[in-house]
């Protein structure tokens, strides 16, 4: 569960580089370093917590297969460009944000059992709906 | 005779001090600046509006885990980053932006009621 998170948030970050590469919008600009600045502190914190109970993250299929479809995902983004790019990587961010949201919400966070990782969970989970519900107008306003 | 003079410069000192201290006390209460505190926790400003006065000081802390601004809708004052657990101030000043957001998360907004 925490490599899937971990994954997640590390697909995300990788995204956002690509966008700063890639992109000349300024409110896209604005919101990938949003996204490298707010996973980078929950990353920061996941592996704190990791060190401090004394446990690695596994590495599994559901981490693997996010990956695959995260390199998928980043091929294709590769041959957008413009206003096109900027769409794409705008709908995606909305789109897997939802998906990892209802994953932590529905399927992780109900069956952690230790406190400091369910709060941890939580406490990401606020900042990716926050994500998702920017992502949103984002992508309102590019269509 | 001295202990005359030393006992009137006593009084005259300590009249002197009560008066200095009455009027700091009034202008005090007239003057002081105050410090306002705003938490930033679950995306949202706490409170979300407040009241102040020219000369008062606005300080956000940061409860969450995602890092935060302060930001002027009209960019004329920014508190820069905020992250997790850390505050920063702005001074309230005349004719200052009173709506504000988080650079980071334009949805996140408050207002300063400017009295």
């Amino acid at each position: 569960m925490a490599h899937v998170a971990y994954t997640a948030d590390n697909l995300d970050i990788r995204y956002a580089h690509l966008a700063l590469a890639k992109s000349k919008n300024p409110e896209i600009h604005k919101f990938a370093k949003t996204m490298i600045r707010d996973h980078e502190a929950v990353n920061e914190q996941a592996l704190a917590l990791l060190e401090k109970l004394g446990v690695q993250a596994q590495d599994n299929f559901l981490s693997q297969k996010l990956n695959q479809d995260g390199d998928a995902i980043i091929e294709r983004f590769s041959t957008l460009s413009g206003a096109e790019f900027d769409r794409a990587y705008a709908e995606n961010e909305l789109a897997y944000h939802k998906a990892v949201n209802a994953l932590v919400g529905d399927v992780f966070i109900p069956n952690i059992e230790n406190a400091e990782v369910k709060a941890l969970f939580e406490e990401g989970l606020k900042i990716f709906k926050a994500h998702e519900a920017h992502a949103e107008m984002m992508v309102e306003a590019l269509n | 005779m001295a202990s005359k003079v030393i006992r009137r410069d006593l009084l005259v000192g300590a009249a002197a001090c009560a008066g200095a201290l009455a009027t700091s006390v009034n202008n005090g209460l007239a003057k002081t600046p105050r410090t306002h505190d705003i938490r930033i926790k679950s995306f949202e400003f706490e409170p979300q509006t407040i009241t102040v006065k020219v000369g008062d000081t606005i300080r956000w802390t940061n409860e969450d885990l995602a890092p935060h601004t302060a930001t002027a809708v009209a960019a004329d004052w920014d508190t820069g980053e905020i992250v997790k657990d850390d505050a920063r101030s702005i001074k309230v000043t005349e004719g200052m932006e009173t709506n504000y957001f988080c650079a980071f998360h334009p949805h996140m907004k408050g207002t300063i009621e400017l009295i």
